[in-house]
């Protein structure tokens, strides 16, 4: 086996952190995780257990029923966007993660991505951002090749909102958009239909390679209640466009199943006659194994106080396995860290920030802040991007950054042509990339690390994540510039007009904290999922797995011929 | 010299199928002199490691390079898995033999191996992961289905689970810590009021002395024996035992005397035992040289202990006994050959008993007893068996008190356990070692005393040495 030259990293955590910090930070971390427990639990109770109960007078089982018959026992499944539309009104109304759900999911050893409407919110029917919601789970699944599933049971657009998700760019439409492109991009899909599928609901099936349904499914573009005479005539919408219709006559569905468990069961079945995973081949004779240091212990590593430092090593060496990692250029932008490390076995990227003060190579003896990116970590960073993407290596993104050093120096050395390069790099490369918004996730550096409009595959945030262009105290700052003086005091001296600006400051920094909840940019789908940080690693094991899953699809290179080791050749000097 | 047909039809002769050109030792002493001279005989040049310490020590003259690994203290030397690896690198060795003791069970070592491409001689990462925590060793060995000892299938939530179980499998009953060792986190308790007591003592102090408090349950037995099974696994899901080691004699859970074929165990139980093992081992995926420890208790049944995933400091008994060299199948595993024999190929024949020479004071309390081998002579020719004396010193030679106080092993081999013993006696007897306290007078001891010849012994007291 070609060597991939990791070594151990990180520590036991008495080491670097003592006890009462440890637990400090922990409790405080506790404190928010509990808030998203109980917002998740809400978020997955629909509209409550009377439409559950609904759902089952019809002999039927909820969406997330059928999720969990549909996976492998005991397996975990990773939803995402379960908080698009959080909090949101429509009227009175809620819509539980937008009244769909979507997860990756293993099936007989498979992951998936199943999109499954949830029919205890509005009957499945899709609000604002569901069809945004269901294109980025199918966009996920057509940059990993994953099998689709869609469980649908969907009674059409929720109307009175109709204008805001039926007529754009990525309105319901766009939806059946995606399957054809999963479709031509030879992504296998399978869909179950369960129940009402008016309209848009009808379509989302039937691009589908394979297509059961129900006896109580039916697919229309119009139902009953559209047809005049149907009314006098008894005409159901079971009898316009139910099984004995789709399956005998149209053709338009392929087996009719009596209930919820024989589709789910033929559908597990379907997915077992595709490929297998080829993780095991990518894993080169080595099995998985945990980190070194418990991953559980990530939560108590990060400060309450956000400005407040903590070692970036002791996380990866959290996240990978055995804790073992092999640094590149580590004498390079040292505000930055990159390397590799398996994950599950298999070999990802990782980029990520150092915090604290690094030394300055400009001065000798003095110090600089890290936490931000400089021209040498810039650079650092698209030249390990780059190579990643040649070698096939997914890319995992740990962004805890504020933006990009500024200043007449900063622009003198061009950091906006490195800034750009490093665009160029990341929007064009096609390996698989992951970010992780583990705190900060400032202005360029932002933009620069793979944040979301870069379109990482996925992009996960924390608790503590805190998105923005600037935060906001520096965000008054530039607001009220005119007012204040060099030292970014205020200029005025008359008291009222101080007062003024002041308050104003004040309530433009409070805005803006607010603003960098994630919960507001998970329900706005600014970033994809709100993540313990307990849960990252099984997140990044899962995530590993679906990147190294379809064999044939994308570059893998074996280590022997990666260029990383010409990287780290030409950076490190004589072996 | 064809030493015997590989499954696959290929002969196996020695020097002829290509091997590591190099191979580094990770270890000391003895044991290091143990597999340098394999090493040698196979034409693999060997390259030991060595602390400050034991800087020019003679067990290196038989090292074609020796490098310098850190300072005296093992912690420092010869615990140190990055500068090992790196001393392999730079001596361009293809493998690396851990020996028993120091890293020869630390799976992070054997990942950071083959992430460098140098061939760690044992099993994989993952399978001595397995292996070293408790309970997943002993679900692996249940559902390799060899007899564990009654108890709880994986980790207890809490005391009333324990005490549950307890109420099922009977009392007295031992706690233990899935990351366990050394006796720490170990409770016994022989009601459910001490188990409830010992059940928070044994997960704080496990979680103080390994970072995880886990814990699960047995039932506690008394007065058995302790009798191992040597088990050798290739890559291509073949795997033999080579019988049985009976080490019932032990002070402190350190072994002092190893014999083979166990005294406890008949014709027939010995290969039920044995197959037994090889099927797990087959099942299990391991390849290696490993051994699978069980429990005999006093009613005759046998129970799964543990597996320790390396050779073991006793392993010349079985080299005796079947005539085989357990470091070239070990080597010979790793360089992916197929196993050059199957069960039927493999025969004990005779009996072979192995004792340890410990610088200890056996009349103080054991204490150890570093200091310069004044004299130094064990006479191996007076027969009537055969006889081997493992050792990596020389009269002269100082044994360093940073180190176990390992002298050497003598293993004798003979017709009849009788013979052996009478061989074993009379080396012994002959002995002559100046300058430092041995064990030698515990051995007689033992040898001598009317429980060790009937073979009625058990872990509990040394036969012919009360304790004192």
């Amino acid at each position: 086996m070609a060597k991939v030259p990791l070594i151990p990293i990180g520590h036991p955590r008495a080491d670097f952190l003592d006890t009462a910090s440890f637990e400090k930070h922990r409790a405080a971390m506790r404190a928010l995780e509990k808030t998203l427990e109980e917002r998740r639990a809400k978020i997955r109770e629909g509209w409550g257990a009377s439409y559950a109960e609904r759902v089952h007078a019809k002999g039927k089982w909820t969406a997330r029923e059928r999720l969990e018959h549909l996976k492998d026992p005991g397996s975990e499944t990773f939803e995402v966007g379960s908080f698009v539309n959080f909090e949101r009104k429509f009227g009175k109304l809620e819509s539980p993660a937008a009244g769909v759900i979507t997860a990756f999911a293993r099936i007989a050893g498979r992951w998936t991505m199943v999109i499954a409407n949830d029919n205890t919110v509005a009957s499945g029917s899709w609000w604002p951002l569901t069809p945004e919601k269901i294109e980025r789970a199918q966009t996920m699944a057509l940059r990993l090749r994953l099998p689709v599933i869609y469980l649908v049971d969907c009674s059409g657009l929720y109307l009175p909102e109709q204008s805001r998700s039926f007529p754009g760019l990525t309105g319901a439409g766009h939806i059946f958009k995606k399957n054809a492109d999963l479709s031509a991009a030879g992504v296998p899909q399978i869909a179950g239909v369960f129940g009402d599928c008016i309209a848009g609901g009808g379509y989302m099936p039937i691009i589908s390679d394979r297509v059961y349904m129900t006896e109580q499914a039916y697919m229309v573009i119009a139902g009953a209640a559209l047809i005049k005479g149907a009314k006098s005539q008894h005409l159901s919408s079971l009898d316009i466009g139910g099984p004995e219709v789709h399956v005998h006559q149209s053709g338009c569905a392929d087996v009719r199943v009596p209930d919820d468990a024989t589709a789910l069961a033929m559908i597990r079945a379907d997915v077992e006659r595709l490929g297998s995973s080829a993780c095991d081949f990518y894993r080169h004779g080595v099995e998985a194994a945990p980190p070194r240091e418990a991953h559980a212990e990530l939560d108590g590593l990060f400060p309450s106080d956000h400005r407040m430092t903590y070692a970036i090593e002791e996380v990866i060496a959290r996240l990978v396995d055995r804790g073992l990692f092999w640094e590149l250029m580590p004498e390079r932008g040292r505000e930055t860290v990159v390397g590799i490390g398996r994950v599950g076995g298999l070999y990802m990227g990782f980029v990520a920030n150092r915090q604290g003060l690094i030394d300055d190579v400009e001065q000798r003896g003095a110090k600089k802040p890290a936490g931000i990116l400089y021209r040498e970590g810039i650079a650092k960073l698209s030249a390990f991007s780059r190579a990643c993407n040649d070698d096939g290596i997914p890319i995992v993104w740990l962004q805890d950054i504020s933006g990009f050093d500024i200043g007449v120096e900063a622009e003198r050395l061009g950091l906006l042509g490195y800034g750009s390069s490093l665009i160029y790099t990341n929007s064009t490369n096609s390996v698989p990339m992951f970010t992780v918004l583990l705190r900060k996730a400032s202005g360029a550096g932002y933009y620069a690390m793979a944040g979301l409009p870069y379109e990482p595959i996925v992009q996960l945030s924390t608790p503590i994540t805190r998105q923005s262009v600037m935060e906001g105290r520096t965000l008054a700052i530039a607001a009220f510039n005119t007012k204040l003086d060099d030292e970014f005091e205020i200029l005025s001296k008359d008291p009222a007009e101080r007062a003024a600006v002041e308050s104003g400051m004040r309530e433009t920094e409070a805005r803006i904290e607010s603003d960098m909840s994630p919960y507001k940019s998970a329900a706005q789908m600014d970033t994809d999922e709100i993540v313990k940080f307990s849960e990252l690693r099984p997140w990044l094991v899962a995530l590993a797995e679906m990147a190294y899953q379809s064999s044939g699809s994308r570059r893998i290179k074996n280590p022997r011929i990666w260029s990383l080791h010409d990287l780290a050749a030409l950076t490190e000097g004589p072996a | 010299m064809c030493i015997g047909v590989a499954r696959d039809g290929a002969r196996w002769y020695r020097g002829r199928r290509s091997m590591f050109k190099k191979l580094l030792i990770a270890n000391r002493g003895e044991v290091a002199a143990r597999i340098a001279r394999t090493s040698r005989r196979l034409g693999i040049a060997p390259v030991g490691i060595a602390s400050i310490a034991d800087m020019g020590a003679k067990w290196l003259d038989a090292m074609d390079e020796v490098v310098c690994v850190g300072p005296s203290a093992a912690r420092e030397s010869y615990l140190q898995r990055e500068r090992i690896v790196q001393a392999a690198l730079q001596t361009h060795a293809a493998a690396i033999h851990p020996g028993w003791g120091f890293l020869a069970e630390d799976p992070l070592f054997a990942a950071l191996c083959e992430q460098h491409a140098v061939t760690f001689v044992g099993p994989s990462a993952v399978v001595m992961s397995k292996m070293g925590l408790k309970s997943p060793a002993r679900a692996a060995m249940k559902a390799a289905g060899l007899p564990v000892i009654p108890g709880s299938d994986g980790l207890i939530a809490d005391a009333d689970e324990a005490a549950s179980l307890a109420r099922d499998v009977g009392y007295p009953v031992i706690l233990k810590a899935d990351a366990g060792g050394g006796g720490r986190g170990m409770r016994r308790a022989n009601d459910e009021r001490e188990l409830r007591a010992a059940f928070a003592e044994a997960g704080a102090e496990a979680k103080s002395a390994f970072g995880n408090g886990a814990l699960y349950l047995e039932k506690y037995l008394l007065g058995g024996r302790h009798i191992e099974v040597q088990v050798l696994g290739d890559r291509f899901g073949h795997a033999v035992h080579l019988f049985e080691r009976e080490c019932s004699i032990q002070r402190k859970h350190q072994k002092l005397l190893e014999e083979s074929p166990s005294p406890a165990l008949d014709a027939a139980q010995r290969l039920e035992l044995g197959s037994r093992a090889a099927a797990a081992t087959a099942r299990l995926g391991y390849a290696g040289a490993g051994t699978i420890e069980f429990f005999r208790a006093p009613s005759g049944e046998l129970y799964f202990m543990e597996m320790n995933t390396r050779l073991q400091v006793e392993h010349p008994v079985t080299e005796m006994l079947c005539g085989l060299d357990l470091v070239e199948l070990q080597l010979r595993v790793a360089a992916n050959e197929v196993l050059p024999f199957s069960q039927a190929d493999v025969h004990a024949s005779g009996h072979a008993i192995e004792v340890r020479i410990n610088a200890e004071d056996p009349e103080r309390d054991f204490r150890p007893a570093p200091g310069t081998l004044e004299r130094f002579e064990i006479p191996t020719e007076l027969g009537p068996g055969k006889v081997r004396f493992d050792t990596h010193l020389a009269q002269g030679d100082k044994i360093s008190p940073h180190y176990d106080s390992s002298i050497g092993k003598l293993i004798a081999h003979a017709p009849t356990r009788e013979l052996t013993i009478q061989t074993l006696l009379l080396a012994l007897r002959a002995a002559r070692i100046d300058g430092v306290a041995t064990t030698i007078p515990l051995q007689i001891a033992v040898l001598e005393s009317p429980e060790f010849r009937a073979g009625t012994y058990d872990t509990r007291a040394i036969p012919g040495w009360p304790a004192r």
